[in-house]
């Protein structure tokens, strides 16, 4: 038990000094008067108002809506994409399976800022630039999720397909009745993954969208920073807890499935 | 039995194959077309410039500056990021009560958007911000952390290292529990002390674990973007720019995008060589039996 106490006496501080920085963000946001130099209320009382204004705010509610809008899309999109796709190169035989799992592999290699601007091009071509779209669609199909999916396919017994099969069951009805079923664990890693990374992401929406009623909260919030007046703590304070706590619940809530998709993504 | 019909088997696979021609392949080839031409979409009539963005490129001195400003970064925080990583995943691996609680709370600032950690170090950092009030507290001198040449890149490198760390815990803590209890055992039997059994045996079987860790974080630091965004743009006098952020201002600003794209493939060269560098790095140093 002495370990124990022994490993709380110096985890404990250390935990409160890397969460610190939160505990400032939601201080500052809380407090009447922004007091810099110590985050907390400078004469006494919590308030809300910063989060009210923030609300009032009409373009901050709207990246609040984007963000949500854009990141539900995401998710369904890749649930659906990588179940289908995964199971098709976990499984099934198509012609050029192994290319096709190469394309994914070099994919995933590949750091996505070397198609940072041949992506924009494609997407001023398709007349997608600033249109929800360009939020949306290059991100529906994820290499990751696919390869993910696809390797959890390969664990599944090949048992249970054929015995529907043998009962007469379509390629639809199969891939339906019995694999979605069983993909759950997976899809549920991939929905969570994709829902925090899509919610996080800057640069990408940063440049392909430049009205500011298209605009994702973190691309807003950043923009916010850097207007001429000066900055007002208190309000970015406050857009940066409300952009925190749907990955912060999510995260709570999902640790388990976040950190297993981890361990998965660190043995491929 | 039914057989398989080929056309399902397509059709599952369509999406992919859309995405990939579409958002991987075509641009793929579009910008390494465009790195050797001179294309901007602000301007009619492209021309074939062979190598020379490329040229150019090696031949520009803020190229070389956003690259050592990457190096600097990349050579500055691996090392604590690692250490810290490693120790953390190391004080979490037993079993003891509130071990969940502290994997998780480490894990917290990987989860939280870029762009809100670097307002809140933007924050922390301001002249009358915290980190500065601590200091003068101590009767320290309180430096513009963000504003002064000589503090800004490592201002942010101190929040990188911070906010990374408890991702690759996670990932060194796969590591740890791959390793077989009975290696520690037998070693406890014959009276190892706990840093030899730290360096005969923990260390050793950690090394591939090491290197996905070095790999991946290399990678990802020479991608460094957000960060410099929200909290210099670039600034002061071009000390925080990193290649990611010159790509983009010489993209976006100024729709130079031959010549972007031509750093963006210097870019993943460097990517790939470091990579490969660090692999032969690791493997070498593995004892021969």
């Amino acid at each position: 038990m002495s370990g124990t106490l022994r490993r709380w006496i110096w985890l404990g501080p250390l935990l409160a000094t890397m969460l610190f920085p939160f505990a400032w963000m939601t201080a500052v946001s809380l407090a009447p008067v922004a007091d810099l130099s110590l985050g907390l209320p400078a004469s006494g009382g919590l308030t809300l108002e910063h989060y009210r204004a923030l609300f009032r705010t009409a373009a901050v509610s709207r990246y609040l809506v984007n963000s949500g809008v854009v990141a539900l899309l995401v998710v369904g999109l890749n649930v659906a994409t990588a179940a289908m796709v995964g199971y098709v190169l976990g499984r099934r035989r198509v012609p050029g399976e192994r290319l096709w799992t190469l394309g994914i592999v070099a994919t995933l290699m590949l750091p996505k800022q070397v198609l940072m601007i041949p992506l924009y091009l494609v997407l001023a071509r398709l007349h997608l630039l600033d249109t929800y779209a360009a939020l949306v669609l290059p991100f529906a199909v994820d290499a990751f999720s696919i390869f993910l999916v696809r390797q959890y396919v390969s664990g599944i017994p090949l048992e249970l397909e054929e015995a529907a099969r043998v009962d007469g069951a379509s390629d639809w009805r199969v891939f339906r009745s019995v694999i979605l079923p069983l993909l759950k664990p997976v899809l549920a890693v991939v929905a969570i993954q994709s829902f925090l990374t899509n919610w996080n992401s800057f640069l990408f929406p940063l440049i392909f969208v430049d009205s500011d009623r298209l605009r994702t909260l973190p691309v807003g919030l950043a923009l916010l920073s850097q207007t001429e007046h000066s900055v007002d703590w208190s309000f970015l304070m406050a857009g940066s807890t409300v952009a925190s706590i749907p990955v912060l619940a999510v995260f709570l809530v999902f640790q388990r499935q976040i950190l297993s998709g981890l361990l998965a993504g660190a043995e491929k | 039995m039914r057989a398989q019909s080929p056309a399902t088997s397509w059709g599952l696979l369509s999406p992919w194959i859309v995405a990939f021609a579409l958002f991987g392949l075509y641009p793929f080839a579009f910008s390494l077309w465009a790195s050797v031409t001179d294309y901007s979409p602000i301007r009619a009539g492209t021309q074939f410039v062979g190598l020379a963005n490329y040229g150019r490129a090696l031949a520009d001195p803020a190229f070389w500056t956003a690259l050592a400003n990457t190096a600097f970064f990349v050579v500055g925080t691996i090392p604590f990021t690692t250490a810290l990583a490693l120790g953390l995943a190391l004080a979490v691996q037993p079993a003891f009560p509130g071990r969940t609680f502290f994997r998780v709370g480490f894990f917290v600032p990987s989860v939280v958007s870029v762009v809100v950690l670097s307002l809140i170090f933007k924050g922390l950092y301001a002249g009358q911000g915290p980190v500065n009030a601590a200091l003068r507290a101590l009767g320290l001198s309180a430096p513009d952390w963000l504003l002064d040449p000589e503090t800004a890149l490592p201002a942010i490198m101190a929040m990188d290292v911070w906010s990374a760390s408890g991702y690759y815990m996670i990932i060194f803590l796969a590591g740890l529990e791959a390793i077989p209890r009975e290696l520690y055992e037998a070693a406890r039997l014959e009276g190892a002390s706990a840093w030899d059994r730290f360096t005969r045996i923990t260390l050793p079987l950690l090394r591939p674990t090491l290197l996905f860790v070095l790999v991946v974080n290399t990678v990802r630091s020479l991608q460094i973007f957000a960060e410099v965004f929200v909290m210099t743009r670039g600034g002061p006098l071009h000390r925080t720019t990193t290649v990611v952020y010159y790509l983009y201002e010489q993209a976006f600003y100024r729709f130079d995008l031959g010549y972007a794209s031509a750093v963006a493939y210097l870019l993943f060269a460097v990517t790939l060589g470091l990579a490969w560098a660090q692999m032969r790095l690791v493997r070498s140093e593995e004892p021969t039996r």
